[in-house]
């Protein structure tokens, strides 16, 4: 406010220079206000309300650059800018609707859990908005194209997210309901994540000259991996969780590693894309298809 | 990747640590001012430019000083800006006297305070001799220091007068006996052959500054490096050597280190690019009547601030008193 009040006395002054004194006070109290009606006519406070709420919903660590693509985002689909060339087709009407929701879903991470919910909700709304006159909601193909750029954003290889994106699409002319959307969102965002953590395991055992990793440690580590998983089976029981981290703890994966380099016999390398594939099987597996 | 500090923060705590709402209210009162063009291209379209342009360091051109000091942003940028447009002064190896200087920075910002440009002046010519001639680089450098952490400084002059006057400002806080001993010192006879404070004392009050400062400070670790290398110190001597240290020219983060400052081809191209934009805006000051802030001299320089000056400097140099005199009545 500091700004707004150190331009009020700026304008008083130069009112008292027309007028005698008391005119110039109520001349500039109505400035102020016309002003704030300004504001709200236009739609500047509702605009920067909401925008504020998406930075303390976000808590973006470049909050500015944040809302220099936020208003980007939003000229983008104001009528005002598009109006100016002809109505946009069909097909660009619709690449525009997934890039809003994109844009929507990646305003925060998943695990801030609330707020990566009320976005997705957002971009469920934005992408259903499409069939006007018929039933909310939208359909398999629009939910599959939406996984597919996700993933396609995520840099994960293809033969990595193949099998999920498998596992969780819905058929073209299906209605996909909020909740499975949501699921599938949050299924295609954290396995982008475990991938790219994968991929950093890897770079561990890789070795550099070479550039693959030994065949036998690289399976020690995803059968750890794979025993981790499945111990978390069985509900959300703390103890599961805890059972499961121990199970991953640097001494009993060095065991497990260690045991497969004394055995040391000859193998074939293992690449970074098997690695990959492998490890995201696992993740995969535990995915339960859409019904 | 993620950074717990941030999300643990209150909300409030979060937006101030960050200045959104400064630029948020700064975005409202420029859209204020420019209806016109919210009319043409809509209000989206103008906080777009706005954010991005706060982004790149941009915003600050041509702005009033209040809003150019109001964060550490708008201080980098500021003095990014002020390298770029003015890089080739320094280029050309000519040297300006503190008032030439000050005119340059009031090209980017017409109310910027002489106060501040005098106490920068003061870093490089030690205090004496107001009228001497700078390299850009040294006043460049002293002018980052001081500029940028101005409301330090001010608390260090404090902690430095303190001291000088024999009192130790934090002796509740540095109850260490050999702190005390030494203290005892300077007070028995060698102040007065000596200049200045002594170091350790001073750094271990400026250690309490930085902890509980407000504002920022360079980091407290190059701070203790620059003090642990000499016995005993003058106030001028600590700028010196605060404004020539390159770890905190780096950590500052708006220019590049002394060595480059002249050579960045790079930046030649963008330098075009800028200098395309000034001469439109300074064109246009004449004609604007409020722009009577400006030096009525600065005009004729202007247009190509690089050339005439190094012509103007000698006739300042020859009618000191009169040039005096102009400044005086602009402030």
């Amino acid at each position: 406010m500091a700004a707004v009040e150190k331009r009020r006395p700026a304008v008083a002054p130069a009112a008292s220079f027309a007028d005698s004194g008391r005119p110039a006070v109520s001349r500039a109290a109505a400035t102020a206000e016309s002003e704030e009606d300004f504001l709200r006519q236009v739609g500047v406070t509702e605009m920067l309300r909401a925008a504020l709420l998406k930075v303390l919903e976000a808590r973006p660590e470049e909050p500015i650059a944040f809302l220099a693509h936020y208003f980007e985002n939003m000229g983008l689909r104001s009528p005002t800018n598009g109006g100016a060339g002809e109505p946009p087709g069909q097909l660009l009407l619709q690449q525009q609707r997934l890039g809003r929701a994109l844009w929507h879903l990646r305003l925060a991470h998943h695990s801030q859990r609330t707020a990566f919910n009320n976005n997705v909700s957002v971009a469920y709304e934005c992408l259903s908005a499409s069939g006007r006159k018929k039933k909310p909601g939208l359909d398999g193909r629009t939910y599959s194209e939406l996984l597919k750029r996700i993933c396609r954003d995520g840099e994960a290889p293809e033969e990595v997210v193949a099998p999920l994106l498998h596992k969780i699409q819905c058929r073209d002319h299906e209605a996909v309901p909020l909740d499975v959307f949501r699921a599938g969102m949050l299924t295609c965002f954290v396995l982008l994540e475990f991938v790219a953590r994968a991929s950093a395991l890897y770079q561990l055992l890789e070795d550099p000259a070479l550039a693959v990793a030994d065949r036998h440690v690289g399976q020690a580590v995803l059968d750890t991996l794979e025993g981790a998983l499945q111990a978390s089976d069985g509900g959300a029981v703390p103890a599961r969780y805890l059972e499961a981290g121990s199970r991953l703890g640097p001494d009993s994966l060095a065991l497990a590693m260690d045991r497969a380099l004394v055995a040391r016999r000859p193998s074939s390398p293992m690449t970074r894309e098997e690695f990959l594939e492998k490890a995201a099987a696992l993740f995969i597996a535990k995915v339960k298809p859409v019904a | 990747m993620l950074s717990p500090d941030r999300l643990a923060l209150p909300d409030y705590e979060y937006l101030a640590q960050r200045h959104v709402l400064t630029y948020m209210e700064d975005a409202v009162c420029q859209l204020l001012e420019n209806k016109e063009d919210i009319s043409q291209y809509g209000v989206a379209r103008f906080f777009t430019e706005y954010f991005n342009s706060v982004c790149q360091g941009t915003h600050i051109l041509f702005r009033e000083f209040s809003f150019i000091q109001a964060t550490p942003h708008n201080r980098a940028s500021f003095l990014r800006a002020f390298w770029k447009c003015f890089r080739t002064v320094g280029k050309n190896g000519d040297l300006l006297t503190m008032r030439e200087y000050h005119c340059l920075l009031q090209l980017l910002c017409p109310d910027f305070p002489l106060e501040l440009t005098q106490k920068a002046a003061r870093i490089v010519l030690m205090d004496d001799a107001m009228d001497c001639l700078m390299s850009f680089s040294d006043f460049l450098l002293a002018f980052q220091i001081q500029f940028y952490y101005s409301e330090f400084l001010e608390s260090v002059a404090a902690i430095y007068q303190d001291l000088l006057a024999g009192k130790n400002p934090n002796t509740v806080i540095v109850p260490t006996s050999s702190s005390g001993q030494h203290r005892q010192r300077p007070p028995l006879g060698e102040a007065s052959v000596l200049e200045g404070v002594e170091a350790s004392l001073f750094s271990q009050c400026l250690e309490n500054l930085c902890d509980r400062h407000k504002y920022s400070c360079p980091p407290p670790a190059l701070v203790k490096e620059v003090l642990s290398n000499v016995q005993r110190l003058t106030f001028y001597g600590f700028l010196v050597a605060l404004s020539k240290h390159h770890g905190i020219n780096q950590a500052l983060g708006a220019l590049p280190d002394k060595g480059d400052l002249m050579h960045d081809p790079a930046m030649d191209e963008e330098l075009e690019r800028l200098l395309a934009q000034v001469p439109g805006l300074v064109n246009s000051a004449p004609a604007n009547p409020e722009a009577g802030c400006l030096p009525f001299r600065t005009p004729p320089r202007v247009g190509s601030p690089w050339r005439p000056l190094h012509h103007a400097r000698k006739v300042d140099a020859e009618s000191d008193g009169s040039t005096e005199e102009t400044d005086e009545s602009e402030t």
